[in-house]
């Protein structure tokens, strides 16, 4: 006790006695998330800039503490901010500073504390939007959105995996601070930002690319403070459709055709229980509204710009009304309980509270992971053989599809909803569907908890690189320890 | 010239490896992208054309030496010219065809040669041909034609038959034919029998200089004296030489020059030639070098600074005879041409030149080999082409890969349409 | 960059040469002086006058995975280096030390396979940028060529080069274009980089988890410093045109068959604001299938030289291209249906019109059209770059916004007309930037071309001054200039940039115990000789470098 009462205090020390704290109700929220338990947080410390936080990691390499870096307000749902063990918890929350917005370079410079929530509206002035991942929760941190590659509902912009996030600072474990893209310099940003520049180029700097490193680690390897965003142009004209279809592989078929030639800004495929959870904020209307529904639908928008948006819609619409035939599914303006301008502001902001994916039973678990859309009935079936062994109802599972890098491939995920009652047997049908969807195939990119053995059990090289990539970025370990593929003695 | 004469050709490569590709804008395929053989069986830089330039230049300025190893990769190249014509798409400073021909000289100044090309230029020295024949039975082909003798009466139209068709007995019907075609079509034709000799453009491109100086002696004697108005043969590395190397030597051959394809289709043309029969063959054409790239007429010495040379004067192949062969296949009654992905400027070559096939018939048959795949992708039917060497040694590719692709002499399908003599059809 | 010479060099030990043997075949490794001079003829974008790199001790030609691993391998126990090349273009391919095998990978040339439901393709080393084109396009699907032209390795500008092109604005750069790699590293273990490491197919390029992509190259790649990479996924891109464009002729008298949904616009604008803003709008609104500025004197350096050498010595002509037609933009359109090739040819105009910007239709004039559509699709005029003085250089920052980088190209200008002045380059007017926009302007790219004569020593003579002329303009505009090749710029460069290079050092550490691999384009340091750079340009690096370098706390302000 005297040993974590120094501990605090040198903690203070760096961000002031106010920033520090051991209240229960606020430690409580770092013990679990989704599957993940059993986190031992000790404080939470709250820093307000750069210097604090390197500061932190230096304190933290020397007395030998874990770091655990949260950004985002509750809940929390995948437990990369739940410590191994014991850990302070950064919370990155007051470096919450909107530090630059360019109308003409369409890019946002952003700390870490920012959210959807704060930084939409401030964009939307400058005639700009942000890309967003299907209704992020509402104090989600934007930052660490980009940071755990959650998927963007609009392919066209999702060139590569580290869209929308440009340029980054890191604090990396060593306590050093690093830049990367185009911000790495000469200059400070504001001597870039007076020779034209905008932190828009996210590679290098030089020949090493750190932000991907950084990216996808669940914070064991840098923090990060800031980052540049890649923002887009608001449409003048907005349009959502839906695709309502009994038949998966023709909406698969139909969102192949229309997203090679870049047609659609927003697009999304759900099933029936995943639409009515999102458009229906009655918990009691959501299975009689999945009923109502297609068993799949195809969400997507059309947009027109600044110049000739009517004749921009249009060709879009025509292109694809011929995608939608030659598929042998059409188009509509609205489905049960959701008309197209409901979905559009829907799609434009953050859940909600409660969180959208609490509303029909109170908890939920969800597993996703990266496939081809080719691949993804195969995977459904996978799901449901899982669902129906374990007696959940299959028509009760969400299904999202989010086609990402333009379609090349897909964030796949199922939800489980349930009473938090029945969370044991929700847990059972979690690790079963998660080993029996792995063995098929599944790709877990973003392995959180348990997904970090099964995902690492499929790859040794890339683990035995990962580990001395870690040892040379956080040689102490101080940096959410134990996690992913990074587990050392002492520490279950 | 010497190989130092060309030191700012070879320090101009820029080593873009463009002499490795068909011309960029002509890729139509992963599997026939490729231009050179000798690059495409041996790997190295060094059998490239830019490879052989550096070789040169590293020799020139003493950074290695000329030995067995390296005088076998200025050998092992075809001489077929696709390296050139890519380099010369961007470039007007660099005549990489004249680089390889000079390493040949240097390698026979040196006194590094091939024991199968000294064979070669020993029996030239004897018989007046590469093959080793004896020069007594050269006119042998023509027994029984209505031929004039040169030797001691004048014609309109002097034919020099070449090395490989007055000697391969499986070339003779053809040979005989294109007399006879020319016959048919009313021309006073005459030959020059056993004193007709090699045109010495295989000793030139063997690195023989001087021998092949005298044989241009020769034919322009012989042209002269016969007082023909036409010269016109039937092998494509004849014309070459007489088109290309006699000028640029200072042999100005003082007549038409002219291939057989380039006669027979003005036969056509002017109706003195008629088809008779069907041809009903779906046929591709194989593109000699020396007919195609390496046929384009010397087009003058540019004497100043190469950066500033003129297109017009710059030997890139686009003046080679690439039309008349496919016009008469158009002519023929029932073919169709379908073309192969690499053709005309940027044919891939047989593999027979150079004294490849001499030296290196495996080397000739593998690059041949590749062509007859490329052939028989475009699913046609035979494969014709209007060069002796090219025919030899396709025909014994297809043979030796059991391809079920007859390779014509494009004599031949103009015979079998004009239904010139039964027995000499293929 | 080395002054190449031959005096270090040593053969190598038999007992090495018959393991290389053992890894490749007898007939696929060669220590042939002559033969190994051909790799170390390296003049392209090399500003050492001597043009010779160092000279490899052998030459491997592996087929396989298992035989690259084979030689990294053997060079482990001899202690010797490797420097891996795709199809060698460029400098960058060369040995830097004097004890290097060069790994040779054009016997790994296959296209593996080419998905095209998901548009990627799955490819060796040793094909070409126009190979795996005419391939695609078969599948109604192309691919991203960088302006090194169609001749070079689509994998190594993505895994180990840069990725630039005029086709960025639809088709991005080679670095984002990766979706996996097979990467055999220093030690000679192999590993893959996304879900082809899980045995999962090559769609996805990152995780489980952190992202080794990051790892193995940054916007520049390690150019060989981190291993060799043996197959690589590339992600293709839409072409909704016919499966093979008939061209006759080779370039300058080519006749090509431009498909109907492609439009071509040579856009003209009073200034450089107007320019400026109108390719701001035409990235908003999300045109175009390729974009670039270039500038008029540089079309016609590209397709008639010898017009140009006559119109330098035009006074009148000069001026009229150097400043009447400077502000020009190439754009092509491309539409996947008369719909949309209508819509985007209206709304171009539109923003030209906005921007008293004026456009001449370049397909609609036939010797135009015809001759210049293979050029941009396929970048087939790149290599004409050498046609004026046998070589070029170039003169690069870093990418960032459009403004930015028109700001490059008029201080590239700047720089190279004194030298034209000089008579240290040849001149082609100065103005000559290769541009590109990526991802619908998300940033874009410039770097200033100058051409010169090898074999003129006044011209050898400039090289090094204008690279350092260069390199300073780059550092006060807060860009990095073109370090990633010059280990003397690199560290001047790196202590002004978070000392990147330290982690570079690291990084190689970590991978390459025995420094197998030849860092010399990658993490190497050397000390500049500034002996022949004028004193006030010298002062003035210096205190930029003052000015920029890193301290404890980050950059300074």
């Amino acid at each position: 006790m005297a040993e974590l009462n120094m501990l605090l205090e040198k903690l203070a020390s760096v961000v002031g006695n106010e920033n520090v704290s051991t209240a229960e109700d606020l430690l409580s929220t770092y013990r679990k998330a989704g599957t993940v338990e059993g986190g031992e947080p000790l404080a939470v410390v709250r820093p307000a800039d750069t210097r604090e936080v390197r500061e932190l990691v230096k304190l933290a390499r020397a007395e030998g503490y874990n770091l655990v870096f949260s950004s985002s307000a509750p809940p929390r749902l995948r437990g990369d901010s739940i410590p191994r063990g014991e850990g302070i918890i950064v919370d990155m929350s007051r470096m919450d500073k909107i530090v630059r917005l360019d109308r003409r370079n369409k890019v946002a410079l952003i700390e870490a504390g920012v959210t959807y929530e704060r930084l939409i509206p401030e964009v939307d002035k400058l005639g700009l939007k942000v890309l967003m991942p299907l209704l992020p929760k509402r104090g989600k941190s934007v930052l660490a959105s980009c940071l755990e590659r959650e998927p963007i509902i609009i392919p066209k912009y999702h060139w590569d995996m580290t869209d929308p996030m440009l340029c980054t600072e890191l604090v990396f474990g060593t306590g050093d601070l690093f830049r990367t893209g185009s911000a790495a310099g000469p200059g400070t940003l504001e001597q870039q930002w007076a020779a034209g520049a905008a932190q828009k180029n996210p590679m290098g700097p030089a020949q090493t690319d750190f932000v991907r490193v950084v990216q996808g680690s669940q914070g064991t390897m840098a923090a990060v403070t800031w980052c540049s965003l890649k923002l887009e142009v608001k449409p003048e004209i907005h349009r959502i459709r839906f695709v309502p279809d009994a038949k998966l592989e023709r909406l698969i078929d139909f969102t192949y055709r229309a997203l090679r030639p870049r047609l659609g800004d927003e697009w999304l495929i759900l099933n029936s229980y995943a639409l009515a959870t999102m458009v229906s904020e009655d918990p009691e209307r959501i299975p009689d509204l999945a009923g109502e529904q297609a068993p799949f639908t195809v969400v997507y928008g059309v947009s027109g710009y600044q110049y000739l948006p009517e004749e921009r819609v249009a060709y879009q619409e025509r292109d694809l009304a011929r995608h939608a035939q030659a598929a042998g599914v059409s188009a509509t303006a609205e489905v049960p309980g959701c008309s197209w301008k409901k979905m559009e502001r829907i799609l434009a902001s953050p859940s909600p509270e409660p969180y959208y994916k609490m509303r029909p039973k109170g908890d939920f678990l969800d597993i996703f992971f990266l496939t081809t859309l080719d691949q993804a009935p195969r995977f459904i079936s996978v799901m449901e053989a899982q669902a129906e062994r374990f007696g959940y109802p299959t028509q009760r599972i969400g299904i999202y599809i989010q086609p990402i890098q333009q379609g090349r491939n897909a964030h796949l995920e199922f939800t489980i909803y349930f009473n938090p009652e029945d969370r044991p047997k929700a847990l059972e049908l979690f690790d079963s569907a998660s080993r029996a969807l792995s063995e098929a195939g599944a790709f877990f990119s973003r392995p959180y908890g348990a997904w970090s053995d099964l995902a690492y059990a499929r790859c040794p090289d890339t683990v035995r690189v990962l580990r001395k990539v870690k040892d040379m970025l956080d040689p102490d370990h101080v940096l959410n320890r134990g996690k992913l593929c990074f587990e050392i003695e002492g520490v279950s | 010239m010497a190989l130092s004469d060309y030191q700012r050709d070879m320090e101009g490569c820029s080593r873009c490896s463009s002499c490795k590709w068909v011309p960029f804008n002509q890729i139509k395929s992963w599997r026939f992208a490729k231009n050179c053989p000798s690059i495409c069986r041996y790997n190295f830089h060094a059998y490239s054309g830019s490879g052989r330039m550096i070789i040169g230049l590293s020799m020139l300025t003493g950074r290695s030496e000329l030995n067995d190893h390296v005088a076998e990769i200025v050998y092992r190249c075809q001489l077929c010219g696709a390296c050139d014509t890519a380099c010369k798409v961007y470039r007007d400073d660099i005549d990489l065809t004249e680089v390889l021909l000079e390493l040949r000289a240097h390698c026979v100044e040196q006194g590094f040669l091939m024991v199968e090309h000294m064979a070669a230029i020993d029996a030239l020295k004897r018989e007046d041909n590469v093959l080793g024949e004896p020069k007594a039975k050269r006119g042998e082909w023509a027994e029984g034609l209505p031929l004039k003798d040169i030797n001691r009466e004048r014609c309109e139209v002097l034919f020099h038959a070449g090395c490989r068709y007055s000697y391969d007995p499986d070339l003779r019907d053809t040979v005989r034919g294109a007399a006879r075609l020319l016959l048919e079509a009313g021309l006073e034709v005459g030959i020059a029998g056993a004193e007709e000799s090699c045109c010495g453009g295989r000793a030139y491109e063997l690195g023989f200089r001087g021998e092949a100086e005298n044989y241009a002696e020769d034919l322009l004697s012989r042209v002269k004296a016969s007082g023909a108005r036409i010269l016109v043969t039937p092998c494509a590395d004849g014309y070459a030489h007489f088109r290309y190397l006699y000028p640029r030597m200072g042999k100005e051959i003082p007549c038409e020059v002219l291939h057989i394809t380039q006669l027979l289709e003005r036969l056509i043309l002017e109706g003195r030639l008629r088809f008779r029969e069907e041809v009903p063959f779906l046929l591709t054409y194989h593109d000699p070098c020396h007919l195609g790239r390496m046929g384009e007429p010397f087009l003058g010495e540019w004497k100043g600074d190469k950066l500033q040379r003129p297109m017009s004067m710059k030997r890139a192949g686009r003046k080679g005879i690439y039309e008349a062969p496919r016009n008469l296949i158009r002519a023929l009654p029932g073919a169709e041409l379908v073309e192969m992905e690499r053709i005309r400027e940027y044919a891939w070559c047989c593999g027979a030149g150079g004294g490849v096939y001499e030296a290196f018939p495996d080397f000739a048959s593998w690059t041949a080999r590749e062509r007859i795949e490329e052939a028989l992708a475009t699913g046609a039917e035979g494969l014709a082409t209007a060069c002796p060497w090219c025919v030899r040694v396709l025909r014994d590719a297809a043979q030796e890969m059991g391809a079920e692709l007859p390779v014509y002499d494009l004599v031949d399908l103009v015979l079998q349409a004009a239904g010139i003599a039964e027995k000499e059809r293929v | 960059m080395t002054t190449a010479t031959l005096e270090t060099w040593k053969e190598i030990s038999e007992a090495a040469y018959r393991d290389l043997e053992n890894a490749v075949g007898a007939e696929n490794v060669s220590r042939e002086p002559a033969v190994l001079d051909g790799y170390a003829w390296q003049p392209t974008i090399n500003d050492d006058p001597a043009k010779w790199v160092k000279r490899p001790v052998a030459v491997v030609l592996p087929s396989s995975t298992e035989e690259v691993q084979e030689v990294v391998r053997a060079c482990n126990r001899h202690g010797l280096k490797f420097k891996a090349f795709s199809t060698g273009w460029g400098v960058y391919s060369g040995p830097t030390y004097d004890n290097v095998v060069q790994i040779d990978l054009r016997r790994m040339n296959r296209i593996l396979e080419i998905d095209e439901k998901n548009m990627y393709a799955l490819v060796e080393p040793y094909v070409c940028g126009a190979q795996l084109q005419a391939e695609a396009m078969k599948r109604g699907l192309n691919c991203h060529i960088i302006g090194a032209g169609p001749a070079c390795s689509p994998l190594a500008s993505a895994t180990s080069g840069w990725g630039v092109g005029w086709d960025g604005v639809y088709m991005s750069y080679g670095h984002r274009n990766l979706l996996g790699a097979e990467w055999v590293l220093p030690d000679g273990e192999v590993i893959r980089v996304g879900s082809c490491d899980s045995g999962l197919g090559w769609f996805s390029p990152d995780g489980p988890g952190p992202s080794l992509r990051g790892l193995m190259r940054g916007s520049t790649g390690a150019l060989s410093g981190l291993g060799v990479f043996t197959k690589c996924a590339l992600k293709l891109y839409p072409w909704p045109g016919p499966s093979r464009v008939n061209v006759r002729g080779l370039l300058l008298d080519a006749k090509a068959e431009i498909p109907e949904n492609v439009r071509f616009h040579l856009c003209f604008f009073p200034d450089r604001k107007r320019l400026a803003d109108a390719v701001y709008r035409v990235g908003e609104a999300e045109l175009g299938y390729l974009a670039t500025r270039t500038a008029v004197a540089a079309f016609i350096y590209t397709f008639a030289p010898h017009l140009l050498r006559r119109i330098a010595g035009t006074r009148c002509l000069r001026d009229v291209l150097s400043r009447g037609v400077k502000w020009g933009f190439v754009i092509m359109l491309v539409g996947a249906s008369e719909e949309e090739i209508a819509y985007q040819d209206a709304a171009l105009r539109r923003i030209l019109a906005d921007h008293d910007g004026l456009s001449i239709e370049a397909m609609g004039v036939p010797a135009i059209g015809s001759m210049v559509f293979m050029n941009f699709f396929r970048v087939t005029a790149i290599p004409m770059v050498f046609r004026m003085g046998g070589l070029f250089s170039t003169a690069l920052d870093r990418n960032d916004t459009w403004d930015t980088q028109l700001d490059w190209a008029e201080i590239g200008e700047s720089i190279k007309r004194k030298w034209i002045e000089r008579g240290g380059i040849l001149d082609d007017l100065a103005d000559n930037p290769f541009m590109a926009l990526y991802e619908s302007n998300m940033w874009a790219h410039c770097e200033e071309i100058f051409q010169y004569d090898a074999r003129d020593p006044k011209h050898l003579a400039s090289l090094e001054p204008m690279f350092i002329e260069f390199s300073v303009a780059a550092i006060e505009k807060c860009m990095e200039p073109l370090s990633a090749t010059d280990a003397r710029l690199r560290k001047i460069v790196s202590p002004l940039m978070g000392h990147y290079n330290e982690w570079q050092k690291k990084v190689s550490a970590m991978v390459d115990t025995n420094r197998a691999a030849d860092t010399g384009m990658y993490c190497d340091e050397v000390d500049f000789d500034f002996s022949k750079v004028e004193p006030e340009l010298k002062a003035k690096l210096d205190r930029l470098v003052e000015r920029f370098r890193w301290t404890e706390d980050g950059p300074p302000s």
